[in-house]
């Protein structure tokens, strides 16, 4: 399948999350995203994974706290200055449930994008290819970078333990980040980027199973404005 | 009609306090591989990218004299438009790859000199042939090794069909044979290369010619032969480090492995029933090509890792020093920065940077030091714990032959308080630190 076809279904597939009104719909579409992850290698995904069921667990547990909907209280809890009374009504627990599922279903959709899919081929035609293409590598870059910063950390006796510890690597990671990217670019002027005449590789021809992958992304987005 | 000349060059880097190249006059002949030497800091990256036109068109700073390569001035060039007639292959292979899969990494440089899209691929699978790597062509970059990515940015530049190549450590992440198989790759192209090297005794093997560089000046430019002479008498270090004369005290055992076992993926192995014994006084060097496991022993022994099976036992605190230098620049000051380790503690700090000749320099930005500089403070930040273990990995990398000579002194200095174990590549530097060598490969060989 062509990459552009799968991005497609991709994208569809968030939208149809994102417009879903039911629960069900939204769970279903996150749980189709959540299995199509697991393809890719379990070290990879692990990190794209756990972000993006802590981030949907966190939508759930607060906004229950923060939403002020429903008429039928489960809990009610002291009064809070500026919030003022809290409390969960079982209307906030599903309104809650429905924008976790949503990101969730981003969040693997993302996940898969950038896991499973050639983005070489995806993005060559278009101007902004190749700065798109390098921030799509700059997450495992900052990742491996962290990873490295930890490991030396550890190989002089200093634990690093907690968000407050490991936030003293915000600095040093960004600094890696700007002396990388200007190597790189070093690099990309030395190998011809940015001169005229620029040509691309033949790129491989649109199949039947391709158009009907784009067809079965608009089928899914109107889905999920119709009926999920 | 030499392919490229250099006439009377004198580069200053902007806000330098000097020039980093003076006043170089050289011309290179089509097909002629050229070792360019010289210690660290000598100009010889500089004048690399001056063949490439990187200076003064990137880097900016001031440029007197020409350089001219098939007849362009590079003045009148840009890089982008010398791509192709000159290619660039530079230190660290991270740095410089920019697509995620092989093939399309190979074709990048090819798309961007307007090569024909039919030949495009034909051209980039030939080109990682060339280099014994068309296995590589279908992979993600992420999954090869440094050794191999190497590889596949020499294709990226073999596949420009260029006049002039030009080389910047290409094999700092090689093994001893690898290394040697792509300096022959480079010599059997038929293509004029300049290739900067730390480990002179190989390329000398694989070059017609020699340029000795230091302090930005050129000190010699010689046929091989000649440059042998001139550097066994002038600069010996060069030709190879002498054997150590210590003798290891072997008292009590400070690390042990036994029966170890690791795999980063499950069911795929890296290390398997491997036993270790290293004691206080003794250095011990860890080899083999590539892949080995040498990096993941050394970190098992180090307790960075803890074994999927089998016994790994340490006394005492273990120090490990990693091959990147950069991954020791957290802090805002060089002294924090070695401080980190003690608590704070800036007497030990500072004591250890004067150890290592980084006096005067504490308050200084660890980004803003050389990169001699960074490996000497990455190195104080792990000597000032005073670890019963000290664990190196590649700690020549990118330094020169006449500071291995110092850093194998700095080395021997305490030795004999810790155990040491010592991950390389380099032959000549373990010769003369080791007491020991394990040489890993399918059955592990002591010497």
């Amino acid at each position: 399948m062509r990459p552009a076809a799968a991005l497609a279904l991709l994208a569809a597939l968030a939208i149809a999350a994102l417009l879903a009104q039911h629960v069900a719909g939204a769970a279903f579409v996150a749980l189709v995203l959540f299995a199509v992850c697991l393809r890719a290698p379990s070290e990879r995904r692990r990190l794209y994974l756990v972000g993006t069921l802590v981030s949907a667990a966190g939508v759930f547990v607060l906004t229950p706290l923060i939403e002020t909907i429903g008429s039928h209280p489960i809990w009610t809890g002291p009064i809070v200055p500026v919030l003022g009374q809290i409390d969960v009504t079982s209307e906030e627990l599903s309104s809650a449930a429905l924008n976790a599922l949503r990101l969730a279903a981003v969040g693997f959709a993302f996940a898969a994008y950038a896991l499973l899919l050639d983005h070489d081929g995806l993005l060559q035609a278009v101007r902004f290819a190749r700065p798109a293409a390098l921030a799509t590598r700059l997450m495992p870059t900052l990742e491996r970078d962290a990873a490295g910063f930890l490991e030396a950390l550890r190989g002089r006796g200093v634990d690093v333990n907690g968000v407050r510890g490991r936030a003293v690597l915000l600095s040093p990671l960004l600094a890696s980040a700007l002396e990388r990217g200007l190597n790189l670019a070093e690099a990309m002027e030395a190998r011809g980027y940015g001169r005229a005449g620029r040509t691309s590789v033949p790129q491989p021809p649109w199949r039947v199973r391709d158009a009907m992958c784009v067809a079965l992304a608009v089928a899914i987005v109107a889905a999920g404005a119709l009926w999920l | 009609m030499a392919l490229a000349r250099v006439d009377r060059l004198t580069f200053t880097y902007p806000d330098a306090s000097g020039p980093a190249l003076r006043d170089i006059s050289l011309q290179i002949e089509p097909g002629e591989v050229v070792a360019v030497l010289g210690p660290s800091g000598s100009g010889k990256s500089t004048l690399l990218r001056a063949f490439a036109g990187l200076v003064p068109h990137f880097h900016g700073g001031r440029f007197d004299g020409r350089v001219e390569i098939a007849g362009h001035d590079t003045r009148s060039l840009r890089p982008a438009e010398l791509a192709g007639i000159v290619a660039s292959v530079f230190q660290d292979p991270e740095e410089q790859i920019v697509l995620s899969r092989v093939i399309r990494e190979v074709a990048f440089g090819l798309e961007n000199i307007g090569a024909a899209p039919d030949e495009i691929f034909e051209r980039a699978r030939a080109a990682l042939a060339t280099v014994g790597s068309e296995h590589l062509a279908d992979r993600t970059v992420a999954e090869l090794s440094g050794g191999e990515l190497q590889r596949v940015c020499l294709a990226s530049a073999v596949a420009l069909r260029p006049k002039l190549l030009l080389l910047d450590e290409p094999t700092s992440q090689l093994d001893p044979d690898a290394a040697d198989g792509f300096l022959g790759h480079v010599a059997g192209l038929g293509i004029a290369a300049l290739i900067s090297d730390h480990r002179p005794r190989r390329v000398l093997e694989h070059a017609d010619r020699v340029l000795f560089l230091e302090d930005g000046r050129v000190l010699l430019d010689a046929a091989v032969p000649a440059a042998r002479e001139w550097l066994e008498e002038n600069r010996p270090a060069w030709l190879g480090a002498a054997a150590n004369g210590r003798v290891a005290l072997h008292a009590e055992t400070v690390c042990r492995l036994e029966g170890v076992q690791f795999a980063y993926r499950a069911g795929l192995p890296v290390v398997d029933d491997v036993d270790l014994k290293l004691r206080r006084g003794e250095i011990v060097a860890l080899a083999g090509p590539n892949g080995t496991g040498k990096t993941t022993i050394a970190k098992l022994a180090a307790g960075l890792l803890v074994p999927d099976a089998g016994t790994a036992e340490l006394r005492g605190r273990s120090g490990m020093l990693l091959q990147d230098p950069t991954r020791y620049c957290i802090r805002e000051r060089v002294d924090e920065e070695v401080a980190l380790g003690v608590g704070g503690d800036h007497a030990r700090a500072r004591t250890a940077l004067g150890a290592l000749g980084l006096a005067g320099m504490e308050s200084r930005h660890p980004r803003d030091l050389s990169s001699g500089e960074r490996e000497r403070l990455a190195l104080a930040s792990v000597l000032v714990i005073e670890p019963d273990l000290l664990v190196l990995d590649e700690p020549t990398r990118g330094v020169d032959p006449q500071r291995k000579v110092e850093l194998a002194e700095l080395l021997r200095t305490g030795a004999e308080r810790r155990a040491t174990l010592l991950v390389t590549h380099d032959e000549d530097f373990a010769h003369a630190l080791a007491d020991r060598s394990i040489v890993l490969g399918k059955e592990p060989i002591v010497v």
